[in-house]
């Protein structure tokens, strides 16, 4: 088979170089070679190539099956969130009327929602703070290095959730 | 067979050419990885290939401002507490300093993560980074005022906690 192409790609060329050597050989061509500077590749972005090559945001929240580690994360900054909120929320009205402050936790005394409502109320601004508190730990410990095995992410991960949630209830129903 | 083992050799001559090259260019500059240096298990041949370190520029260097985050954390694992426990006002403005800061660190990391040029176009990151610039230093200012001028931060939380029903 191969013997086959070869021959007649020599005789193609056979015959080329036999049909234009009457004009002399035109089939050479000059070729000026020129130095220049190597082509720079183009800054990409992380974004720009991913969405480019139409890869799936990561995590791929659709297919990547909710994990203790991942969703203790999330909620690490969704607390954060939270206590900005919480923040913000009394920072600003200080700074537009503060005296709609002390008038707000009066008028919450006197409606008198019940002891279950008042805990309900204290256990939500609390949560966030207990959680971002014992969590915040956890992350500083691994920040030195400590406890980044598997084994020892899970079981701090069970251990500050189990006291974030009791010092929540403990100061729910000072 | 005779043309693959043609090929292979052509290829790894190649490969060693590009290799020696490529070795004396990168020889030749003068960045050194300190990655390369220390690990003990690279062969004498190729510790003397230093790459270049290559940065990636996503949100500037961090190196510096990081170790005085995680300081601002551990500090408000004290502060916090402390200024419900027991309410003043030097308590009460350090809460209100170190908590806006923190905030606004992890906001900040929040609209990086998530309003990212590509999606939202090139305005509206910045318009929303410029927003919570002037939301964090109204909230500082609100702080520090109700600090000063009536209740303060620690005995207004105290006071709604004893609200029991």
């Amino acid at each position: 088979m191969s013997l086959i192409f070869r021959l007649a790609a020599n005789r193609c060329c056979v015959n080329q170089i036999l049909g234009d050597s009457k004009n002399g050989l035109s089939f050479i061509r000059p070729v000026t070679l020129k130095a220049r500077s190597a082509d720079v590749p183009r800054e990409e972005g992380h974004d720009e190539r991913n969405m480019k090559l139409g890869r799936p945001q990561s995590p791929h929240l659709t297919i990547y099956a909710p994990q203790l580690t991942s969703m203790l994360s999330i909620t690490h900054r969704f607390t954060g969130m939270t206590l900005s909120a919480y923040t913000i929320a009394l920072g600003l009205t200080a700074a537009a009327s503060p005296e709609l402050i002390p008038n707000a936790i009066e008028n919450l005394e006197c409606l008198q929602l019940g002891e279950l409502a008042i805990s309900a109320l204290k256990f939500t601004l609390a949560f966030p703070l207990t959680y971002h508190f014992w969590n915040g730990i956890r992350h500083l410990i691994w920040d030195t290095g400590k406890f980044l095995t598997i084994r020892e992410v899970y079981a701090t991960g069970y251990l500050m959730l189990s006291l974030a949630v009791a010092s929540a209830i403990v100061l729910s129903v000072l | 067979m005779a043309l693959s083992l043609i090929l292979r050799n052509a290829a790894r001559t190649n490969g060693m050419s590009s290799i020696i090259k490529s070795t004396i260019i990168v020889d030749s500059r003068k960045t050194f990885s300190q990655l390369l240096d220390k690990s003990k298990v690279i062969s004498p041949l190729y510790r003397k290939i230093n790459l270049p370190i290559v940065k990636r520029s996503m949100s500037g260097d961090h190196s510096k401002l990081w170790p005085i985050e995680k300081a601002v954390s551990v500090i408000l694992l004290g502060v916090v507490p402390a200024t419900f426990l027991t309410p003043n006002v030097v308590l009460d403005d350090m809460f209100a300093v170190l908590t806006v800061v923190h905030f606004h660190w992890g906001l900040e990391a929040c609209v990086v993560d998530y309003i990212r040029p590509i999606l939202f176009g090139a305005a509206l990151p910045k318009i929303s980074l410029g927003l919570l610039y002037l939301i964090s230093a109204a909230t500082l200012g609100g702080l520090l005022y109700y600090n000063h001028h009536c209740g303060g931060i620690g005995q207004t939380v105290r006071q709604f906690w004893e609200i029991k029903k």
